[in-house]
C-alpha cells in the first residue's frame, strides 16, 4: 500500500516541478512583493506590515491555486490520457491510486509552501530585522495541514464532477467562502428566521473550518505564537476531515466505470 | 496444459442512448481459453469487441453475465496482476517523464529490487530500441516510439502472461518485425501471449491458435494450421469469409 | 492557465493602485458630481463608487492595523454599527491620545462570548485581544491611508489622520505637511485640512503669522460652506476658533482673541467657561499691564 502510494506520489511531485505553474506563481508573488517593497511611503523605510500582509496573501492565493489545480487534474488526466489502464493492470488497486495521488499532491504543495515561506522569511527579516521562527513554523505547518484537507476535498470533487475546470472552480468558491464567512455562520444564523436558521447552523457545524489554519493576522501584527495545544487540536481536526474525504473518494471511485 | 485465460459465456453491455433498448451488446456469449505457453491471436474487425474482452480480463469493465479468470483466479480479484504484462491500445504515457523514469515507476510498483530493476530497464530499452531516447521526455516521442515505450512497460515485470492490444499498430516494418521477434522469443521462454491484431500475415506466422470475433460473437476458433487445412486457404481469406465479406472480384 | 492569471488580476489591480503613489493624482480636481443622465456618466459614477468603497476599505484597514488586527469584520459590524476608531484618535480631537472610553469598551468586546466550542477554539488563530500600536509602530497605518487617499482623494479624514500620526508620533512634520497639501489640492475648500496645516505652522514651525492666516482661512471656508447651505462640522469650527483665540492670546493680541472667543461662545456648549475666559482677557486689557511685562 505505502510502497505503491509513494510511487504514485513521486510521479505527481515530478509533474509539479516539470510544469511551469509553480514557477510562474512564485515569480509573480516575488515580483509583486518586491515591487510593493520598493514603494516609498512618507520616506519611512521601516514600514513592514503591509508588505508582510500582501506577501502572505499572495502566498495563500498561489498555494491554493497550486493545490487545487494540481489535484483537480490528476485523476481526470489519468483517465483522459488512458494512463490509468496500464497502471491499474499492475498490482495496484484504486485505493492505492487515490491515496498515492493524495500524498503526491499534498507533498508537492508542501514543497512549494516551503519555498514560498522561505521567501517570506527573507522579506520580513530584511524589513523588520527579526525572525520569529516559531510562529513562522506554526504558520507553515497549519497551512500545510489545511492543504491536506483541501487536496482530499478536491480529489473527491475530481471524480464527482466531469471537468477538472468546473471542479476547481467549485472547490475554489467553497474554500474561499469558508475562509471568509465560515467563522461567522453561527452568528449569522441566529439573526435569521427559523427554517433557514437551522440550515445555516447545520452548515456551520458540518463544514471544515479552514479559517483555523489561517494565522496570517498573527504574523502580520507580530503577535505571540499560537499555543501548541491549539495547533495539535487543529491538526487532529484536519486529519479527521481529510480521512473522511479520502474514504469518500475511494468509495465513489471504486464503483466508477473507467471506460465511460 | 492448464488454462491461463478462461472466459465463459461472457456478455458485456454498454449503456447507449442510440439503440432502442438503452444498451449495446459489445461481447455476446464468448467462450475462450488460452493455455499456458500458447501464443493466441485475437482477431476481428473494428468494433468487434476485442478491446472490451481484454478490459474484462483486466478488471476495467465488469461483465453483465458470464465469468473470466486469469491463472484460475476470477478477474475481479486483483491478485493475479503481479504476473501480467498489459499493453493497452491508444495509450499515451505520462508526458513529463522519460522512458527510463516511466519504467522505473512501474518497476517500483512491482517491488523489483533496485539493482535488478536498472539492469532490466537497460535490457528492455535495448530490446525495443529506445536506448538513444531513454532520457528524453515521452512527449517528444513519435507515435511509434510511444508504442515501443508501451511494449517496454508491458515487459518490465518479466510477466508470465502478456495481454497486448494491437502491439504493432503505428510501428514501421522493422518495428513490426521486432515485435514479432519479441513474441517469438517470449514463446520460447515459455510465456503465454494473448494479443489482438489486424495484421493477419503476422498473426499467421507467430500464433499457435486464433479466434475471430465478429459483432461480439465468436465465429471461428482453432489452431492456425488446422484452420488453414480445413478452409484450404490463407488466414486472410478465412477472416473475410467468416465476417461475410464478398470481394467484388469474387462476385 | 487562464484561471491562474484571472486570479492574479485583482492582486495586480491592487498593486498598481499602490504603485501610483509617486505619480501625480490624475483625478485630483474632479468634483464629486455624479452625472447620471448619460450612460457614460452612470458608468463613471459607478466606478467612482467602487473606488470610494475600496478607499473606505483601506481606511478601515488602517484602523484595524492600529488595533493589531483586532477589529470587527463586516459581520461583527452589522451587529453593532460603529464609527471608525481612528477618527476618534485622529484629527477631530485636539489631544489625540485621549480615546473616547465608552466607545472603547464597546468595541473591545465586539467578539462577545463565544456561541459554541468551534468559535471559542477559532479565537486561538486570530487576534482576539484589544491593543493599540505604539512606540513608532503607528507607521504601519500609513500605507493604507496613502492608498485610501489615492483611491478617494476627496476623503478628508484620510489626510488629517495621517498628518496627525506623522507629526505627533513619528516626527515627520514635512511629510505630514506635504500630504496635507496634496489633500488641499484635491479639496481646496476643506477647512479641516487648513486647520491641520495651521496647527503644523503653529506647533511645529512656530510660525504664528502663517498659523494665523490658515486659521482665518479655515474659518472663512467653514462659513462659506455654511452659507452655501451645507452642514459643516460644528465641532471643528469650535476647535478652529479656540485655537485661533489661543494663538492671538499668546501673541498678546487680546482684542482679536476676545473676538474669536465671543464667536466661540455663540457656538460652544461650554458658554460659562468661555465667558470667564473673556472676562479674564478683558481684565488683562483694562489692567495696568504689569503682568504682561513681567
Ligand atoms: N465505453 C463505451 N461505451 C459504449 N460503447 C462502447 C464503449 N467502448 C466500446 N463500445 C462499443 O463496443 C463495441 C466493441 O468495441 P471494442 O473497443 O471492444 O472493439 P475492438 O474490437 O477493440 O475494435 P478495434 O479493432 O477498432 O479496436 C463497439 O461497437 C463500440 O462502439
Ligand atoms: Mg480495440
Amino acid at each position: 500500500m505505502i510502497n505503491n502510494a509513494l510511487a504514485v506520489a513521486g510521479i505527481v511531485i515530478k509533474e509539479l516541478y516539470r510544469r511551469k505553474d509553480f514557477y510562474v506563481l512564485f515569480v509573480l508573488t516575488a515580483l509583486i512583493t518586491l515591487l510593493l517593497g520598493c514603494v516609498n511611503f512618507f520616506n519611512d523605510d521601516r514600514i513592514a506590515r503591509y508588505l508582510k500582509e500582501i506577501c502572505l496573501l499572495l502566498i495563500w492565493i498561489s498555494s491554493l491555486i497550486i493545490a487545487v489545480t494540481t489535484t483537480a487534474r490528476q485523476i481526470p488526466a489519468e483517465r483522459e490520457n488512458r494512463t490509468i489502464f496500464p497502471l491499474l493492470a499492475k498490482p495496484l488497486t484504486r485505493g492505492h491510486l487515490v491515496f498515492g495521488k493524495f500524498l503526491g499532491c499534498w507533498f508537492a504543495s508542501g514543497l512549494s509552501l516551503v519555498v514560498f515561506y522561505f521567501f517570506f522569511c527573507v522579506v520580513s527579516g530584511a524589513r523588520e530585522h527579526q525572525w520569529p521562527l516559531l510562529i513562522y513554523l506554526q504558520a507553515l505547518w497549519l497551512h500545510w495541514i489545511l492543504l491536506a484537507l483541501v487536496v482530499a476535498m478536491v480529489l473527491l470533487g475530481s471524480i464527482m464532477f466531469a471537468a477538472p475546470s468546473s471542479n476547481s472552480t467549485i472547490c475554489f468558491i467553497f474554500i474561499v467562502g469558508i475562509l471568509l464567512v465560515g467563522r461567522h455562520l453561527h452568528r449569522i444564523a441566529i439573526q435569521l428566521q427559523e427554517p433557514i436558521r437551522t440550515i445555516v447552523s447545520v452548515i456551520y457545524f458540518a463544514i471544515p473550518h479552514l479559517e483555523f489554519y489561517d494565522i496570517r493576522e498573527m504574523i502580520v501584527h507580530n503577535l505571540p505564537p499560537i499555543s501548541m495545544l491549539a495547533c495539535l487540536i487543529a491538526t487532529v481536526y484536519a486529519i479527521g476531515y481529510t480521512a473522511f474525504f479520502l474514504i469518500a473518494t475511494w468509495l465513489v471511485f471504486r464503483r466508477k466505470s473507467l471506460t465511460a | 496444459m492448464p488454462d491461463l485465460v478462461k472466459i465463459e459465456k461472457l456478455r458485456v453491455e454498454y449503456r447507449s442512448r442510440e439503440s432502442q433498448n438503452g444498451f449495446k451488446v459489445a461481447v455476446d456469449g464468448l467462450d475462450l481459453t488460452v493455455g499456458s505457453g500458447e501464443v493466441f491471436g485475437f482477431l476481428g474487425p473494428n468494433g468487434a469487441g476485442k478491446t472490451t474482452t481484454m478490459n474484462v480480463l483486466l478488471g476495467f469493465v465488469s461483465p453483465s453475465s458470464g465469468s473470466a479468470s486469469l491463472f484460475g483466479v476470477d478477474v475481479r480479484e486483483p491478485i493475479a496482476r503481479q504476473r501480467i504484462g498489459y499493453l493497452p491500445e491508444l495509450t499515451y504515457y505520462y508526458k513529463f517523464l522519460s522512458a527510463e523514469e516511466l519504467l522505473r515507476f512501474y518497476g517500483k510498483i512491482f517491488r523489483i529490487p533496485k539493482g535488478e530493476l536498472e539492469k532490466r530497464i537497460d535490457s528492455i530499452l535495448k530490446l525495443v530500441e529506445l536506448e538513444h531516447a531513454r532520457k528524453r521526455l515521452i512527449k517528444t516521442y513519435s507515435k511509434g516510439m510511444q508504442q515501443r515505450a508501451g511494449i517496454a512497460q508491458a515487459l518490465i515485470n518479466n510477466p508470465d502472461l502478456l495481454i497486448l492490444d494491437e502491439p504493432t499498430s503505428g510501428l514501421d516494418p522493422i518495428g513490426r518485425m521486432k515485435v514479432r521477434e519479441i513474441i517469438q522469443r517470449l514463446k520460447e521462454e515459455g510465456k503465454t501471449v494473448f494479443f489482438s491484431s489486424h495484421e493477419l500475415g503476422e498473426v499467421e506466422t507467430v500464433c499457435d491458435r486464433v479466434a475471430i470475433l465478429y459483432q461480439g460473437k465468436l465465429q471461428v476458433e482453432g489452431r492456425v494450421d488446422d484452420l488453414v487445412k480445413n478452409y484450404k486457404t490463407n488466414l486472410e481469406q478465412i477472416f473475410l469469409k467468416v465476417i461475410g465479406y464478398q470481394s467484388s472480384q469474387a462476385v | 492557465m487562464p484561471k491562474l492569471f484571472l486570479a492574479f488580476l485583482f492582486v495586480l489591480c491592487f498593486s498598481v493602485a499602490a504603485l501610483r503613489e509617486n505619480t501625480p493624482s490624475i483625478s485630483v480636481a474632479t468634483p464629486r458630481q455624479p452625472d447620471v443622465n448619460t450612460g457614460a456618466g452612470l458608468l463613471s459614477s459607478l466606478m467612482g463608487d467602487s473606488r470610494r468603497m475600496f478607499a473606505n476599505h483601506f481606511f478601515s484597514k488602517a484602523d484595524a492595523y492600529f488595533h493589531s488586527g483586532y477589529y470587527p469584520t463586516i459581520f461583527d459590524r452589522s451587529a453593532s454599527p460603529e464609527r471608525s476608531h481612528l477618527q476618534g484618535g485622529g484629527g477631530e480631537q485636539p489631544e489625540g491620545e485621549d480615546h473616547n472610553h465608552s466607545e472603547h469598551d464597546e468595541k473591545a468586546g465586539f467578539l462577545g462570548e463565544p456561541l459554541d466550542c468551534l468559535e471559542s477554539f477559532g479565537r486561538n488563530f486570530f487576534p482576539s485581544q484589544h491593543s493599540h500600536l505604539e512606540t513608532g509602530n503607528e507607521r504601519e497605518l500609513l500605507p493604507w491611508l496613502k492608498l485610501s487617499a489615492e483611491l478617494d482623494p476627496q476623503k478628508i479624514e484620510t489626510y488629517t489622520i495621517a498628518s496627525f500620526w506623522l507629526r505627533t508620533r513619528l516626527g515627520k512634520t514635512n511629510e505630514a505637511e506635504q500630504f496635507l497639501r496634496e489633500g488641499l489640492h484635491a479639496n481646496p475648500n476643506s477647512y479641516e485640512i487648513l486647520f491641520e496645516l495651521g496647527r503644523i505652522c503653529e506647533e511645529n514651525h512656530k510660525d504664528t503669522a502663517c498659523a494665523h492666516n490658515l486659521y482665518a482661512l479655515a474659518l472663512q471656508k467653514w462659513t462659506d460652506e455654511k452659507n452655501r447651505g451645507g452642514s459643516p462640522d460644528e465641532f471643528v469650527c469650535q476647535q478652529i476658533t479656540a485655537f485661533a483665540a489661543r494663538l492671538e492670546e499668546r501673541a498678546g493680541n487680546f482684542p482679536a482673541a476676545i473676538g474669536y472667543l465671543e464667536k466661540l461662545k455663540e457656538i460652544s456648549p461650554a458658554k460659562d467657561l468661555i465667558g470667564k475666559q473673556i472676562l479674564d482677557l478683558r481684565a488683562k486689557i483694562d489692567g495696568p499691564g504689569i503682568p504682561l511685562k513681567k
